[in-house]
This record gives C-alpha cells, sequence and structure tokens, in this order.
C-alpha cells in the first residue's frame, strides 16, 4: 500500500519521464522523413494556390491579390480544355490496351522456362530505360523520311506513314510507344497475382470439363480483380501525368494534338514565364488526380478474397 | 492400376488418337514460340537498332534505312566516333561543347546521393512505424503516405517555387534534397521490416542495444534483400528523372545526362549519331545491372504491387 502511493507521487513530479524520453527518441528517426515531406510535399500545394491567387513572377516575387482571375481565364482559355481533353484521349487509350495487351502475355509468358525468361527480361528492358532516351529512339524510328517503321512499312508496298507530323496520328503514336515501354511493368504484378490463385482451383475446373476461355472468365479474371484494379489505378494516375514523350517527340504539336497538361503546365511557366497560371492549372490537374484515385481507391477496396 | 484402366473396354487410346495429340500439342508449342519470338523481336530491335546506330559514322546512319535489308542493321565501316564526339574527346565534340560525361557523372553523383541518404533516413522511418512507440503513430503515417497520392508532376511546378526560395536552385542540393525521404520506400520497408520477428529487438534491448543498435545489428542485417530492392528502384527512378532537373537546375555545368540527351533533338541539324551513343551511355549500364538483379527487382515490384 506504501509503495504503491510512493510511486504514484513520484511519477508524476518529473517531465522527462522514462516514456516521455522515449517517445523523444523514437521521434527523431522519422524527423528527417517528415521535414521532407512538408518542406518538399506539402509546401508546394500550398505554394501552388497562394502563387495562383496573387499576381506572381519568378523575379518579382507576390505581387497583387488577384483572387481567382487565373481560374476564370483558365475556363475561357481553348487550349486549356483542349489539353484537358487531349491528355484524357490519351489515358483512355493507353491504359485498357495496356491492361489488355500485359493480361495476355502475363498469360502468354507465366511458364518457368529458359525461352520465357528471356521474353520476359526483353519485355522489362524498357521499364528501367529512362522515357528520355525511349521516346528519342522511338521519334526516330516514327521518321517520315529517315525512320525505321517507314523501311518497313514500305519495303511490303505500303505508303509511307506520318506518325507524328499528323494531327491525327501523333497522339495515337505516343500511345503506341508508351504501351510497349511500360507494358512490363504491368505484366509483373500480374504474373506475381497469377502465381497467387491456388493450383487446385483451375484443376477442379479441368475435371468439371472447363475450357481455358471458361476458366479464364470465371476463375482468373474474379480472383484476380484486385490486382487488376490495383494496375488500373496506378496506371491511370501515371499515365494522367504524361509528360517526357510530348516534350521530346513533338512538343504539343502538330496543331496541339498532343498537348498534355502537364505539357501545357510547363509551356506557361517555363516558357511563357507565367508562374501563377502555370500555378492555378497544377493545383487544378492535383485536385482532379486526388478525386480520380480517391474514387479508384474506393473501388479498389471491394476485394475478393481467396 | 494400369493406365488404360481407366478406359472402359473399346474406348482405350488407339494409336491414331495418340498421334492426332500429339500433332495438337506440338501445334500449340509452334504457336507458342512463334508468338514468344514475335514478341522478343519487337521488344529487342529498337535497342539493337540504337546500339548498332551509335557505332556507325554520321553519314552511314541513314544510308541504309532504304531499301530494307541487314545493312540497315549493321554497319559497313564500324566507329567509336560518337562516343568521342559525345564524351568530348574529339575537336568536333569539343567544338560543340559537349561533355556527356560531365553529365553522367552529374547523375551518377546525384543518383548515388539520393540513394545512400534515402537508405539512411528511410530505413529509420520505417523503423519507427514498424517497431518504436509513439502516440498517434497512426496519424502520422497517414500524413506519411498521404503523400504518395500526391501526383508529383502535378507539383512540380510549385515545388520549383519553393526550391527557388529556399536558394536552392541550380544546385545540387536541388536534384537530391527533395527526394532524400520517400514515402513508397518507407511503405514498402515496413513491410520488409515487420516480417523480422520482433523476440530478436527484445533480446538486443536486453542486452543493453539502444533503438539505434537494434536497427543496425538486427533490423538491417536481417532486411537486406529488401534494402537492395529499395535501393535498385530508387537508383532507376532518380537516374531516368528528367522532369525536374530540366526544371531545377539551368547551368550546363550540372546538367544531367537525360537533360542532355533530350536536349540534342531541339538542335536545328540533329546529329542522330551522338543522339544513339549518348542514349547508349545513358541506358545500357541500367539495363544490364536490372537484368543481373533481376531477382530482388521483380520480387520488389511485384510486392509493392500486391500491398498497394
Amino acid at each position: 500500500m506504501d509503495a504503491v502511493a510512493a510511486r504514484e507521487v513520484a511519477l508524476p513530479r518529473s517531465w522527462w519521464t522514462a516514456r516521455r524520453r522515449g517517445y523523444l527518441l523514437a521521434l527523431a528517426f522519422i524527423l528527417p522523413a517528415v521535414v521532407n515531406f512538408v518542406i518538399f510535399r506539402y509546401l508546394p500545394i500550398f505554394a501552388a494556390i497562394r502563387s495562383s491567387l496573387w499576381q506572381y513572377s519568378l523575379l518579382g516575387g507576390y505581387g497583387e491579390f488577384i483572387g481567382l482571375q487565373a481560374y476564370l481565364r483558365m475556363l475561357e482559355d481553348p487550349i486549356f480544355w483542349k489539353s484537358l481533353w487531349v491528355t484524357t484521349a490519351y489515358v483512355l487509350m493507353k491504359v485498357p490496351a495496356q491492361i489488355v495487351l500485359s493480361m495476355g502475355l502475363a498469360l502468354l509468358l507465366q511458364r518457368e522456362s529458359r525461352f520465357t525468361a528471356v521474353v520476359r527480361s526483353a519485355i522489362f528492358a524498357p521499364v528501367v530505360t529512362s522515357i528520355v532516351v525511349i521516346s528519342v529512339i522511338w521519334a526516330l524510328m516514327y521518321h517520315v523520311q529517315l525512320g525505321l517503321l517507314n523501311s518497313i512499312i514500305t519495303s511490303v508496298g505500303l505508303p509511307r506513314i506520318a506518325f507524328l507530323s499528323n494531327p491525327r496520328l501523333a497522339l495515337v503514336a505516343i500511345v503506341i510507344m508508351m504501351v510497349w515501354k511500360e507494358i512490363g511493368f504491368s505484366m509483373i504484378i500480374l504474373m506475381a497475382g497469377l502465381k497467387g490463385i491456388p493450383d487446385m482451383y483451375f484443376e477442379a475446373a479441368r475435371i468439371d470439363g472447363a475450357s481455358g476461355w471458361q476458366q479464364f472468365w470465371r476463375i482468373t479474371l474474379p480472383l484476380l480483380r484486385r490486382v487488376l484494379m490495383f494496375v488500373v489505378v496506378t496506371q491511370t494516375i501515371f499515365s494522367f501525368q504524361v509528360f517526357v514523350p510530348v516534350y521530346t517527340m513533338t512538343r504539343g504539336g502538330p496543331l496541339d494534338a498532343t498537348k498534355v497538361i502537364v505539357y501545357y503546365i510547363y509551356q506557361n511557366g517555363f516558357l511563357f514565364q507565367d508562374m501563377g497560371y502555370a500555378a492555378a492549372i497544377s493545383t487544378v490537374t492535383l485536385i482532379v488526380l486526388l478525386v480520380v484515385s480517391a474514387v479508384q481507391m474506393w473501388l479498389l477496396r471491394s476485394e475478393v478474397e481467396y | 492400376m494400369s493406365p488404360q484402366a481407366a478406359f472402359p473396354a473399346g474406348l482405350t487410346p488407339t494409336p491414331s488418337r495418340s498421334v492426332s495429340r500429339w500433332l495438337k500439342a506440338a501445334a500449340r508449342e509452334t504457336w507458342f514460340h512463334v508468338l514468344g519470338a514475335v514478341v522478343l523481336i519487337i521488344y529487342i530491335t529498337p535497342f539493337l537498332w540504337m546500339i548498332l546506330g551509335s557505332l556507325r559514322r554520321e553519314v552511314e546512319i541513314f544510308q541504309y534505312t532504304y531499301p530494307l535489308t541487314w545493312r540497315t542493321f549493321v554497319p559497313v565501316e564500324w566507329s567509336l566516333k560518337n562516343f568521342q564526339d559525345v564524351l568530348g574527346l574529339s575537336p568536333e565534340g569539343r567544338a560543340f561543347g559537349l561533355n556527356f560525361g560531365r553529365a553522367l557523372l552529374n547523375t551518377a553523383l546525384v543518383s548515388g546521393a539520393v540513394v545512400l541518404s534515402s537508405l539512411i533516413f528511410n530505413t529509420m522511418g520505417a523503423y519507427f512505424f514498424a517497431r518504436l512507440d509513439f502516440p498517434y503513430k497512426g496519424v502520422l503515417l497517414l500524413f506519411v503516405i498521404a503523400t504518395m497520392l500526391l501526383p508529383f508532376e502535378a507539383v512540380m511546378v510549385p515545388l520549383y517555387i519553393v526550391v527557388r526560395s529556399l536558394g536552392l536552385q541550380d544546385s545540387y542540393w536541388a536534384l537530391i534534397l527533395p527526394w532524400y525521404a520517400s514515402p513508397f520506400v518507407i511503405f514498402a520497408l515496413v513491410q520488409f521490416f515487420k516480417e523480422i520477428p520482433r523476440e530478436l529487438d527484445e533480446a538486443a534491448i536486453i542486452d543493453g542495444a539502444s533503438y539505434f543498435g537494434v536497427l543496425r545489428h538486427v533490423v538491417v542485417p536481417n532486411a537486406i534483400p529488401g534494402l537492395v530492392t529499395t535501393a535498385l528502384l530508387e537508383f532507376q527512378f532518380i537516374w531516368n528523372l528528367f522532369y525536374w532537373p530540366l526544371i531545377a537546375v539551368g547551368r550546363k555545368e550540372l546538367q544531367t545526362i537525360q537533360v542532355a540527351i533530350a536536349q540534342q533533338t531541339t538542335q536545328t541539324q540533329i546529329y542522330w549519331g551522338r543522339i544513339f551513343a549518348g542514349s547508349v551511355l545513358a541506358s545500357v549500364p541500367v539495363i544490364l545491372l536490372f537484368l543481373a538483379m533481376q531477382r530482388y527487382y521483380v520480387k520488389g515490384v511485384a510486392m509493392s504491387g500486391l500491398k498497394g
């Protein structure tokens, strides 16, 4: 009884209790990371909002308060709407094509052999290669006069194709290249997902006489839904941010046919020296992306257990 | 029970049936290999074309494009001139002010510094979330993971404004500091650390080890595969970064290799041989590194993918 009372008195006396010291020590481990996130991830968002509401120039800093003027200007800016549409078209073409093709490749190459290992490595090589190198090489492959693709096309007697200078083809050409580059990434995730499906499901289906297609639609696809959703979510977000191929291959042209939103941000901020407007577009893009990813995260929650 | 016993009398497989089954299997195998070979060609050709193109003289590059023959790929006269040019080793290269060697060095320096600092700080952060006691740790984790949702490209311009107001633009710091901690790496490492038995830490603490001692002597040695995977991911990510180095750094001496290559395509006269050579220098080492470390990397990507 006496001992307990003594402890109760002794504990709160010092602020520097063992537990608090433990917390402080623990804090030291996470502090460097937290400082990074505050300065380089959260602060930019506030900087974006701030510089979109004030007149802002790189040389003069913040000037007069202009409120929502930059946003109103965006509403009336046909190139902004065009860039939003181009980006959406890009995402809508690229993500489904990539998912379907990487699913096919994952199924084709899931068998373990030296041959499949070589093919898988080849498909994976562009994933780790920089997008700058890939798009520079493909720009030359697409070239009307000098390109390898046109060399192949003409060798079978077809007319040359102006992949990048035809406004109706340029975006599709970029989509094809990007699907080629990024397919390996989604393929690997899908393969890991395929490995996770217990073999006995397929064995049972085979005994019941299910065909390959039936097995795919009834077993593989439903059980892979969570992994598939993950690939769709991340690819949509990544694709929305496409920039480098446009910068290196087309500079947004021809006739703004490939002017995606991030390129338009870059153009306003660094070529037209209009940081405030660029920040306003960034803010809107950020909101759009957060909404898109929130909706997709919500879809991801409905998981199938096995 | 013999295999035949499974078939009722009269339905035992006849030789002709097994031949047709064999033929079917052979056809399926052929299809599989043909399809695989087509995919292989589609993937290898651009790389082969780039590497062989870098070993040609500039005049030769487009001479054999039409008609399509084996000469389209294989150089008539092998030459290292393009490499000498981009590295600034030849008079022409120097006259153009080309110095891809410097750009490669910058890229290696920045990637190395980021990987090293990221290993230290993310490991500490992951250890915090996986093992240490702290009030509102869940909220803190949410704060960290939420940054993963931020699409970096969309905050790049405002990030430039922040970096500029800190006076860091146009310096190595601008290329390194924003990346020294990564929510993705912390998250992945937490998963790896959680698989190490807690009893090991407790034993070490009873033996008088500090938190730091536990991290260094228990957690890190047991999480080497996870650390290698994330270090590789981080290395490739920083090495291939383009948009940020493009806007953060204007001085040519600080240019990274990706920016240097991209800027070659904006010249009025494009020297494709040099672009090929620069591309080979920038990508072949990374591809070889990854093929060598594939086992780790593929596992890491798959894991991060599945666990979201």
